[in-house]
């Protein structure tokens, strides 16, 4: 008694009643699709996470300065990022950030615009792609000229058009504007997010942060800076080493104001908390899955006693337990296989459907093809011992008188 | 061949205890042709199902080709069957999903035979019974009197030392039976030792010694005869 022969005859066995194995199959198939599903998009949603992230760079630091403990001479100055880039070797670039939510304006549209006040630092920082013109200088930062660097879909949405290079807008706060020249026209940033963006959603604008102070008329207090470090290696000691000198600087060391977070301490938490989402998600679906087996059970166990008379039959002429046995199991694991194949297909398909309409290129590896496959055999299994066992147990005098 | 001492079948349910075989003691030797006899109840089919192993006896001692095969386990038991003993039921018993020539091949699955092999001595043993030709049809496909010869190809096809038939012409009319008759008469010629359960006289006689049952005794033991031979 081989293998094949039992798969031979499992397979007689579920073409004999092949709505019947469809059925029964349904449950895996539902079950093991959306599992796939919902894996392959998380995957592929970290993935594209990570990708975000890495264009943004993961050898970046961020130090905040902590507004509720901070006094006044707490905040960083243009003179610290100076002084930082100066003095300590790892920091390659240094960039601080100021927002302010103000309103740009051509002479047709106004919008609400985030306007980012920073120095040219944060075109490597950011690794932002420019697709006309340049980035602000450090001079244009000194003097804290009145240029401005827009993205393309703020560009299109003012202009109609995304070579825009030296047209000139209106920015500022809702209540006074400034003219201010465009001098270069980046990709938009977040691709992931750009279908979605419409007229409502606030442009994205950079401008010298010195700008930006003339523009609200204040005094730099700044409460964000971006460093990066010369490699990935030495951003953990470049982050060490800005946050004492800036303790230093600003004499405060009895209070904890400086607040440093690297990249990818937050790209690693953000996925971590995608994983545990996905795979929360996942094991819901995982239930379908026992609601299948289950289902496999059910009709084995109509199958077993439907061919009392064939088992009688099958151990008068020599089968032994064991083989009764294995042919039982053999079509359970055969009918939870092919639906766990039906299952898998269905799922990468469904993933790559639902990706389509969420953006997220969902990720099919070999490991959840392997693993899928691998469950709905240990489902088959799992779920066939109790009828196949029923079924070799059967006393070949009454099964052969069943009728 | 077979020699069985004092065997006993009780059988219980509930509180009820039933005697079906009440120490029934029988020696066949090779090459016999046993017919058993009696009425519905009397133990036959009892004592059919303890000698080819497909129950356990209560109680007493089974000698089959000189070995002890009494205290035996189910798949002990399994391989006795499968080697040892070919059945022929009334009621044909053939898988009705298969094709004849597989239905005569099981066995031989069974016993682990190659599908060269198995093909080979399939086709040999229904050509023994002169079936040769129908082997791809399924059993609804063809008639009783057929059926029972595809049986008694697939009961003779792994070389048993004795063939067990259970009422084997009991569904059968006239012609058929005397066609039946005829092939388990040649087997036994070839050497083949059988063991008939009947409750026709005239079945009986195509047999060489005839065992009368009642209430689970043997109360006769003697040889046919006016024994019918083709």
């Amino acid at each position: 008694m081989n293998l094949f022969e039992n798969i031979k005859m499992a397979i007689d066995s579920i073409l004999s009643n092949k709505m019947r194995s469809f059925l029964t199959m349904l449950g895996i198939i539902i079950g093991i699709s959306s599992v796939i599903s919902i894996v392959s998009l998380g995957v592929g949603g970290q993935n594209t996470i990570t990708g975000e992230f890495e264009k943004i760079g993961v050898s970046t630091i961020r130090i905040t300065v902590k507004s509720a403990e901070a006094e006044t001479s707490d905040y960083i100055t243009y003179k610290d990022i100076e002084q930082l880039k100066e003095k300590i070797g790892y920091i390659k670039y240094a960039a601080p950030i100021t927002y302010q939510t103000g309103i740009a304006s051509s002479e047709k549209k106004s919008r609400t615009a985030m306007l980012y006040g920073t120095n040219e630092d944060i075109h490597y920082i950011d690794n932002v792609e420019l697709l006309y013109g340049r980035f602000f200088n450090n001079i244009e930062f000194e003097e804290g000229r009145a240029v401005i660097v827009i993205d393309e879909t703020a560009a299109k949405s003012f202009f109609g058009t995304s070579d825009v290079v030296g047209e000139t807008i209106n920015v500022g706060s809702n209540t006074s504007t400034k003219k201010a020249k465009i001098i270069g026209v980046t990709k938009s940033q977040l691709e992931m997010f750009s279908n979605m963006m419409d007229e409502e959603m606030p442009v994205i604008i950079y401008l010298p942060a010195t700008y930006l102070d003339i523009l609200y008329s204040r005094q730099s207090k700044i409460s964000e800076l971006y460093i990066m470090a010369d490699s990935k290696d030495n951003t953990e000691a470049a982050g060490i080493l800005a946050q004492n000198m800036l303790i230093n600087r600003h004499g405060n060391r009895d209070r904890d104001v400086y607040k440093v977070e690297s990249l990818m301490k937050q790209l690693e938490q953000i996925n971590t908390i995608v994983g545990i989402f996905t795979a929360f998600i996942a094991a819901v679906a995982a239930i379908s899955l026992l609601v299948g087996g289950v289902g496999v059970m059910n009709i084995m166990l109509v199958s077993v006693t439907e061919r009392t008379r064939e088992i009688g039959i099958r151990k008068a002429i020599g089968a032994k337990t064991s083989n009764i046995m294995f042919q039982f199991l053999t079509e359970s694991v055969i009918i939870s296989c092919i639906g766990g194949i039906i299952g898998l297909i269905f799922g990468i398909g469904g993933a790559y459907l639902l990706g389509q309409l969420a953006g997220i290129t969902p990720s099919v590896t070999p490991q959840i093809v392997i693993i899928s496959i691998a469950f709905s055999s240990v489902v088959g299994i799992f779920f066939g011992i109790y009828p196949a066992r029923k079924a070799a147990k059967l006393d070949p005098i009454d099964a052969l008188r069943y009728e | 061949m077979i020699k069985i001492e004092n065997v006993k079948k009780v059988y219980t349910t509930g509180d009820i205890q039933l005697t079906a075989l009440k120490g029934i003691s029988l020696d066949i030797k090779p090459g016999e042709f046993v017919s058993i006899m009696g009425p519905s109840g009397c133990g036959k089919s009892t004592l059919m199902n303890v000698l080819g192993c497909l129950d356990k006896m209560t109680s007493g001692r089974y000698i089959l080709n000189g070995k002890d095969i009494s205290g035996l386990v189910d798949n002990e038991l399994a391989e006795i069957r499968c080697r040892e003993i070919g059945f022929v039921f009334q009621s044909f018993n053939l898988l009705p999903r298969m094709t004849i020539l597989e239905n005569v091949e099981l066995p031989m699955v069974y016993a682990g035979l190659s599908k060269k092999e198995r093909r080979e001595r399939a086709l040999a043993a229904l050509n023994k019974v002169d079936l040769g030709d129908r082997i791809k049809h399924r059993p609804n496909e063809i008639s009783g009197g057929q059926k029972q010869r595809v049986a008694i190809a697939r009961a003779i096809v792994n070389n048993p030392s004795i063939i067990l038939a259970d009422e084997p012409t009991g569904n059968l009319d006239t012609k058929v039976t005397k066609e039946i008759m005829r092939i388990i008469q040649q087997l036994n010629n070839d050497g083949t030792t059988v063991v008939l359960v009947t409750h026709e006289a005239d079945v009986a006689q195509y047999s060489k010694r005839l065992i009368r049952m009642l209430d689970g005794e043997i109360i006769n033991d003697s040889e046919v005869t006016d024994r019918i031979i083709f």
